[in-house]
């Protein structure tokens, strides 16, 4: 299987008054093409902040400290991939939200509070679907110029076409001048000579200096009664985000649109952040819990959609959780963390049938089986404080097979069998 | 009732087994606290001024002794010369119009603004906490009362009904007390009332209330100490505040007769000297800078404390 | 909205009626001297020894009428001072209340944004500084400065040449409002004149009234830029202008605005002492007058008409409130 995404060593930090909170301590996970994966762990585990690391989009106070996210998204050659710790804010905003998107746990404070529905998920066609939008926008003028006749009005609406055009002149320079460093960048990338290293760091630089916007469009964006065209691109967003509102089940859109967050039920509104999520039509897909604060049926719901979209638009779907059931039912593969450690990565059918870490098995056997008066095991002690995490590995002093080397290093991971490999000292070679 | 009450004592005790206690929680919480506070270093700022103007008001007799034992807040002079004379060894911050001494005045003076500071907030803290647990506990008719009340008074701009309010009880530092006292326990009532409000649907009242503990023993016991804090960091940022209007008022001749031991009766005796004559225009700097000086340092001090307090005690800032 | 203003005038009612009749008879006296005995028949005359609830229908009858008596500082009726006064104080509040908004806003999001920089520590120190400094003092600290020192930026309304100009028959008083009368006017030199006059007072209320507001920008700025939906914009690729400017910035401005209205109150009150450092012939200064010379009219006067305004300054707030904070708009 082709690699999508793979975190290397992940650390991220978070510098609290009480303390650095070690939140990750070196996470390594890979995504392949086309699976549904699977994170899985306590609440506090990591698995969000790591999902979030993935994306930097870790806020304040926290910290990537070091590790590589490599993305294979280009289509000619998957096995090179591009670190993108390494590059620029401005390329990680073309990347999120168009290539990977997210949908967050609690829909409710996810989305803007102060913002209607239609332009919070309309924000991700302006923001990378602009061009498109322009098109569509003057394709709905020039319907209007052909039908009026009146001289005045036809003078307004060319006008306005005409800096729509000023629009898409401008989009194209940068979209050419984007694709060009870019390749250069990605030419350049993981190449050692001093030269190229030099020309990369300069790339770089440029890149987070280029100007979205010319000069020309963002006087024309800023000019009062002059940036009324712009409510010509709005309509054709709302007609794009009535058109996914409507392919994702939402009844009556037409009206969402112009709703607030508070208007609406929960389920809605993970549906508004699943459609924000989807908009561009990602690769990837990472869904952080998004149906723990969820009724059983709307969660059931939510999983179905999830599912249906992974067959049609989605290629790979990256899915954190605490529910076991949850993962059984629709992950290929898991990765278990506990306290900002990756313990064991297997397919789902292996995890459950022969798990291999001391946590892992814990963990299935906390899980209610169904049977009437079965008593329900539990991991004894608590998830230890992040701030002074215990020394080697994180979980010895829960384990029940506990050794002496588990006190003083960190196991390191081993590939059991294919696909599935642990990270516990119990496994290692003698 | 008994029973329940068995239950959650030994609950209680086998909770305190079970943790490897090394340090009482509350202790840990304590230095938690005061290590917050300490590194702070704005609030150590904030407590040195408050604390050397304290020293200065109790030290006051000995700073700066009184010609009249019987009257110490009149302020000596040296005969009727109108204008000022710049600082010197028998004035150390000179003197103002009519050769009222500055230093004796601000010395005292320090006495004077801790006891308006003090009596408006202390009273006003008193009818707050009587109105707005009253309020808030109860509710109903009552409540409704003393809201639209408070409303009505939030609905006038303070310094402006103060002014009238003075003319109307006759100028003097009494009435300026007086009136702070009126216009200012609206604010906390409705603190202490909002607080109460959001305390009393907890799950630890409702549970204090149906083992029938008495409302006035669930209000001093359990709501007050809660709501306390934040209460406590609003007065200390008040007594500034309310200084602060004293003086402003006393600026604009509403408060002590010439003379009298007051920051903001000498700030509005210094109104005729802020230009000096023309060859030397900042001549009479000393009395205009000096008070003004003081008063604002004062007011620091109290505000610097209080964000530290809020730093510390508030729940949302304090993991910040 | 009108129980609240009943509740205004029965205030400033309560006030007046706190004053010895001997006193608020002065209301009712037009210029001319009286003698210690006619104060009795005076009193008697216009009632002030009714009951209470009848005196305050009469007064209430009256500034329906228009009839707020003689005010002794302006030696004219009430009304009459108070269409000299007013123009100077609303110039006055036109030029510092954007400025206000604008820098405390815009401070505070530059303080959250840049948070523990070395900007951010500068903004907060001014904030504390701000709203600890008394305003008369700042005010006569400046006013040292520019005008004792350096010798410019003089008090008062305007300069002796500026008079002139004003009181030329060719040049008319439009709104009364200097700036807006020099421009009206074309006359470019009157215009500076009254800006040069404007601009420490200015300054003065703009340095103190907008910490308050940055301070609260500031701190719910920072408590906004840390929710969820932040992530949730960064997630969708925006880049941190827009987040800043769209996603932020209107949750932060909620609190913002609910206490608007209280820094309104404290600009009321900066305004008299303000207009009283700086010699400027406004409201603030002709109740500061009036204060200390008994003017009981005036005074009255005064407190009513900014408790009306400032009843209407808080329905404004109250406006702009459920426009920003959909969540409101239904109740």
């Amino acid at each position: 299987m082709e690699k999508l995404v793979e975190a290397e060593e992940l650390r991220t930090n978070f510098y609290t008054f009480e303390g650095v909170v070690k939140a990750l301590n070196g996470v390594s996970l890979v995504v392949n093409n086309g699976e549904t994966y699977g994170l899985v762990g306590e609440s506090g585990c990591g698995k969000s902040v790591s999902v979030r690391s993935m994306m930097r989009i870790v806020q304040a106070p926290g910290k990537i400290e070091e590790g590589k996210v490599v993305l294979f998204f280009n289509e000619k050659d998957r096995n090179k991939g591009i670190d993108i710790l390494k590059r620029s804010e401005a390329y990680m905003q073309s990347i999120r939200g168009n290539d990977i998107s997210m949908i967050f746990q609690e829909a409710g404070t996810a989305l803007n509070p102060v913002l209607s529905i239609g332009f919070q998920v309309g924000e991700s066609f302006l923001l990378h679907r602009r061009g498109e939008m322009i098109k569509l926008a003057v394709k709905t003028l020039d319907k209007k110029i052909d039908e009026n006749s009146n001289s005045l009005f036809r003078m307004w609406r060319k006008f306005h076409k005409r800096l729509l055009q000023n629009e898409t002149d401008d989009l194209e320079r940068y979209k050419t001048e984007i694709v060009k460093i870019d390749s250069d960048l990605y030419r350049t990338e993981g190449k050692t000579d001093s030269k190229s290293l030099e020309k990369h760091k300069r790339l770089l630089v440029n890149r987070e200096r280029l100007n979205k916007q010319g000069l020309k469009v963002r006087l024309q964006l800023k000019t009062p009664i002059i940036r009324r065209y712009v409510r010509r691109i709005n309509a054709a967003v709302r007609e794009k985000v009535i058109e996914l509102l409507t392919d994702l089940g939402v009844p009556n859109p037409g009206n969402i649109v112009d709703r607030y967050p508070h208007e609406l039920s929960g389920g809605m509104q993970q549906r508004i952040v699943i459609s924000i999520a989807l908009a561009c039509n990602p690769t990837l897909l990472i869904a952080d819990e998004p149906t723990s604060n969820l009724d059983v049926t709307i969660q059931a719901q939510i999983l179905d959609l999830i599912r249906q979209l992974k067959k049609t638009q989605i290629s790979s779907v990256l899915f954190i959780t605490h529910d076991l059931g949850v993962v059984a039912e629709i992950c290929d593969r898991v990765t278990v963390m506990y306290a900002g450690d990756t313990c064991e990565t297997a397919s789902v059918k292996d995890l459950f049938k022969e798990p291999m870490h001391p946590y892992t098995k814990g963990l299935l056997k906390s899980v209610p089986k169904g049977e009437i008066g079965e008593k329900l095991q539990t991991i004894p002690g608590t998830v230890p404080n992040l701030i002074t995490p215990p020394s080697g590995c994180r979980f010895h002093p829960r384990c029940p097979d506990v050794m002496e080397i588990c006190k003083s290093q960190k196991p390191e991971m081993l590939m059991m069998k294919d696909g599935h490999s642990v990270a516990c000292h119990l496994y290692r070679k003698k | 009732m008994n029973s329940v009450n068995n239950e959650n004592s030994t609950s209680a005790i086998n909770v305190d087994y079970e943790q490897p206690v090394s340090q009482h929680p509350a202790l840990t919480e304590a230095i938690f606290t005061v290590k917050r506070f300490i590194k702070n270093p704005l609030s150590i700022i904030g407590l040195t001024i408050i604390l050397v103007f304290t020293l200065i008001a109790i030290f006051a007799p000995f700073l700066a002794p009184p010609e009249n034992e019987r009257d110490p807040y009149r302020i000596p002079h040296d005969g009727w010369t109108i204008s000022p004379s710049p600082p010197s060894a028998d004035h150390p911050f000179g003197t103002m119009e009519q050769q009222y001494d500055i230093f004796y005045g601000i010395i005292w003076g320090t006495r004077s603004a801790f006891k308006i500071g003090f009596s408006v907030v202390l009273i006003n803290l008193i009818i707050g906490v009587i109105l707005g647990s009253i309020a808030g506990y109860y509710g109903g008719l009552f409540d409704e009362i003393i809201m639209r009340i408070t409303d009505m008074f939030y609905a006038l701009p303070f310094l402006v009904v103060a002014m009238a309010l003075v003319v109307a009880l006759g100028r003097g530092l009494q009435s300026i007390i007086i009136v702070m006292i009126i216009l200012g326990w609206p604010t906390y009532t409705r603190m202490i009332r909002g607080d109460i409000l959001t305390i009393r649907e907890k799950d630890y009242i409702l549970a204090a209330r149906a083992s029938g503990t008495s409302d006035l023993k669930i209000i001093i016991r359990h709501i007050l100490p809660n709501s306390v804090y934040s209460v406590l960091i609003v007065a200390s940022m008040n007594i500034g505040a309310t200084v602060l209007t004293a003086a402003a008022l006393s600026f604009l001749g509403l408060g002590a007769e010439t003379g009298y031991a007051d920051w903001g009766q000498m700030v509005s005796m210094c109104r005729n000297w802020i230009v000096g004559p023309p060859d030397a225009r900042l001549a009479y700097w000393y009395v205009v800078f000096i008070p003004g000086f003081v008063i604002a340092l004062f007011v620091l001090g109290w505000n610097l404390l209080g964000d530290a307090a809020r730093d510390v005690f508030d729940p949302k800032m304090r993991r910040k | 909205m009108i129980l609240v203003l009943v509740g205004v005038s029965l205030i400033v009612f309560a006030i007046m009626m706190l004053i010895p009749e001997g006193q608020r008879v002065a209301i009712y006296v037009t210029g001319e001297k009286i003698r210690n005995e006619q104060i009795d028949s005076l009193i008697v005359k216009y009632g002030l020894r009714d009951p209470a609830p009848v005196q305050y229908f009469r007064w209430i009858k009256n500034i329906f009428k228009g009839d707020f008596g003689h005010s002794i500082t302006a030696s004219a009726p009430v009304i009459e001072g108070f269409k000299m006064y007013f123009p100077v104080t609303l110039e006055l509040v036109l030029y510092s209340t954007p400025l206000i908004i604008l820098v405390g806003i815009w401070l505070g999001t530059i303080g959250a944004v840049h948070k523990d920089k070395p900007i951010d520590h500068f903004t907060r120190i001014f904030a504390i500084v701000g709203y600890s400094l008394p305003t008369f003092w700042l005010g006569l600290m400046l006013m040292m400065f520019f005008y004792g020192l350096l010798g410019i930026f003089p008090p008062g309304t305007i300069s002796i040449v500026g008079k002139d100009i004003l009181y030329n028959p060719e040049y008319h008083q439009y709104t009364r409002i200097l700036t807006i009368d020099a421009i009206l006017n074309g006359n470019w030199r009157m215009f500076w004149d009254a800006i040069y006059h404007l601009t420490l007072p200015t300054i003065n209320l703009v340095l103190l009234s907008s910490a308050l507001i940055m301070r609260l920008m500031r701190s719910s700025m920072i408590d906004a830029l840390g929710q969820d939906y932040i992530r949730t914009a960064m997630a969708k690729g925006a880049d941190k202008k827009t987040i800043y400017n769209t996603h932020a910035r209107r949750n932060a401005l909620i609190p913002v605005i609910t206490i608007s209205g209280l820094m309104f109150a404290g600009l009321m009150g900066g305004m008299v002492i303000t207009e009283t450092i700086f010699a400027r012939k406004g409201i603030g200064l002709w109740m500061a007058r009036a204060a200390t010379q008994l003017d009981v009219a005036a005074i009255m006067f005064n407190v009513l008409f900014l408790g009306v305004v400032f009843v209407v300054i808080n329905l404004i707030v109250d406006l702009i409130y459920a426009w920003v904070d959909p969540r409101i708009r239904l109740t």
